[in-house]
């Protein structure tokens, strides 16, 4: 065998094998999407969207409370997480830069990015529900909150870095003060890549159980007050699906579903949002 | 020992012993430079890369001080003030003395907020006045014939020699006494620049021009005076055709003559 051949032996090996590896990859993602879709879509009907909790047994029930549970959560977390990440993602790019305290905090973010959700959920279990004496929506938005600032700082620390030096300058050179020249010119030539990224946040909160089980907690009626225990999706999939009741357990599969959409929009909406700035 | 031709017109600027020493840098990258700039003329600056060419460009709008650590020594005068005070306001003095950068900066805008930036930015709300202003900016820039139906086009979308000639025409929108032109053409197909170098030419007429070229042939054709950089220091400033045919340093001769850089 020639030292081509042998190149070229080699490198069909290696072809096949990580084709192989990518099959099974998207085997088992395939999978998992059929199990969600076909389960999902049995247990769907109007009155997951048209009922609370009920007991087992119950025509009427549904995961109302859930769905209005998880967008207050998620919304007031966001209404508090994003302006925070941006901001503080804003100070490292353009004021701390390279500085002792910036590198800190970005060294820091990184470790709360990979902190395991369960931790920031005891974290807060701690410092709000004990001392309340009592689980509470708040203490659920809290946890969420803690858990997206550093993913938002960082994207945005990340897409601000992006944008050319030299189109501050030339802001800076046409007699721009600094918050003009971050507000009217970096903030623009970025705005993609700060909009993924936020919207890449959200998707990563809305699908956290661990940080709100023992914080929001749960309630199987439609609760909107946030210093009471309050439902979320993915914390009332959880006790759904491992309950001994077949009614309930379909309600899990609809929650599953339900969910995994609102996430895989976000995505995709993220995605349609970053290939619009490229084919500009 | 350098050699410093005598300036018969006003003064544009006078850069008086300026010695610049970057953050950390254990030596000075300009070294006691003194040299008068002339008013309503092209000074080139040429040398070889890291003569401290665009380090005296940037001295001079105090682009340095956008990042920390950096230190001046010495004066530039501009209208009987030294620039280089503490107390000098950097936001009017950048009104004053504009800057073109090696690639194009259009920003993420459209073509007529791009130009309409700088005026902006001095609090000029007035439709009309905007308009105007830009189309007159846009028009000495010699770009308004081919983006005068388009103003609302995103910059982004037009090509870079356009792009370039739309960044002096946000620069002169604000009518400054000074422009600083930093290799502005090394970016660009030799028609652009032409188109560039024909501009600066005419621009003379209404501001003081600094280039920094490493292209000696586009010195020869735009300057009144060239000033030579080598390591730090100014070796020479000349009139342009006197420095080019007869170079008194021998440096300078070296330099011109391809034998170094």
């Amino acid at each position: 065998m020639t030292a081509v051949e042998k190149r070229k032996l080699v490198s069909k090996i290696v072809l096949s094998l990580s084709s192989l590896s990518a099959a099974l990859g998207l085997f088992f993602l395939f999978w998992i999407l059929y199990v969600l879709v076909s389960n999902g879509l049995d247990a769907l009907n109007w009155n997951v969207f048209a009922f609370e909790g009920a007991p087992p047994g119950y025509e009427e029930s549904g995961l109302k409370q859930a769905l209005v549970g998880q967008l207050i959560l998620v919304g007031v977390a966001s209404l508090i997480g994003v302006p925070l990440g941006v901001l503080a993602g804003t100070y490292l790019s353009e004021y701390g830069q390279r500085s002792k305290l910036a590198e800190t905090i970005r060294d820091i973010s990184d470790i709360m990015m990979s902190a395991p959700s369960i931790v920031i959920g005891a974290f807060v279990y701690a410092i709000v529900v004990a001392p309340m004496g009592h689980f509470s929506g708040w203490a659920g938005v809290t946890a969420l909150t803690i858990m997206m600032i550093p993913i938002i700082l960082r994207t945005t620390d990340d897409m601000l870095h992006l944008v050319p030096s030299t189109l501050r300058e030339a802001a800076f050179a046409l007699g721009a003060p600094k918050y003009k020249v971050i507000l009217q010119v970096v903030y623009r030539g970025a705005k993609a890549g700060v909009l993924t990224g936020i919207l890449l946040g959200v998707a990563r909160i809305a699908g956290e159980t661990a940080p709100l089980l023992f914080t929001s907690f749960n309630d199987n009626f439609m609760n909107t007050d946030l210093n009471e225990p309050m439902a979320s999706l993915t914390v009332t999939m959880y006790n759904y699906a491992t309950s001994p009741y077949e009614d309930w357990q379909k309600l899990g599969w609809a929650a599953a579903f339900i969910l995994s959409m609102f996430i895989l929009s976000i995505n995709i909406l993220g995605r349609i949002i970053l290939l619009k700035k490229k084919g500009k | 020992m350098a050699t410093i031709v005598e300036v018969t017109e006003e003064k544009a600027l006078e850069v008086k012993n300026l010695t610049f020493t970057y953050a950390g840098a254990p030596a000075p990258s300009l070294k006691k430079i003194n040299m008068p700039i002339a008013k309503n003329s092209v000074t080139a600056l040429i040398g070889p890369s890291g003569c401290g060419k665009t380090t005296l460009l940037r001295s001079f709008n105090r682009m340095h001080d956008l990042y920390p650590g950096h230190t001046y020594e010495g004066e530039i005068v501009f209208e009987g003030r030294n620039i280089l005070s503490p107390k000098e306001d950097l936001i009017k003095l950048r009104t004053q003395i504009g800057m073109i950068f090696q690639k194009p900066t259009a920003f993420p805008m459209s073509i007529f907020d791009n130009v309409a930036y700088g005026l902006r930015l001095q609090g000029i709300k007035n439709k009309t006045e905007l308009r105007d202003r830009v189309e007159a900016a846009l028009k000495g820039a010699a770009i308004w014939k081919e983006v005068g139906e388009r103003l609302k086009d995103d910059a982004n979308g037009l090509s870079g020699g356009q792009q370039q000639r739309l960044c002096i025409a946000r620069a002169i929108a604000v009518e400054p006494e000074v422009l600083l032109f930093d290799e502005p053409t090394s970016a660009l197909d030799p028609i652009s620049t032409q188109g560039i170098e024909e501009l600066v030419t005419e621009l003379k007429e209404r501001v003081s021009i600094i280039i920094v070229t490493h292209n000696m042939q586009q010195a020869a054709r735009v300057s009144d005076y060239t000033g030579f950089m080598y390591m730090g220091d100014l070796i020479e400033l000349g009139r342009t055709e006197d420095l080019f045919v007869t170079p008194t340093e021998k440096l300078t001769e070296e330099y011109i003559s391809g034998k170094f850089g």
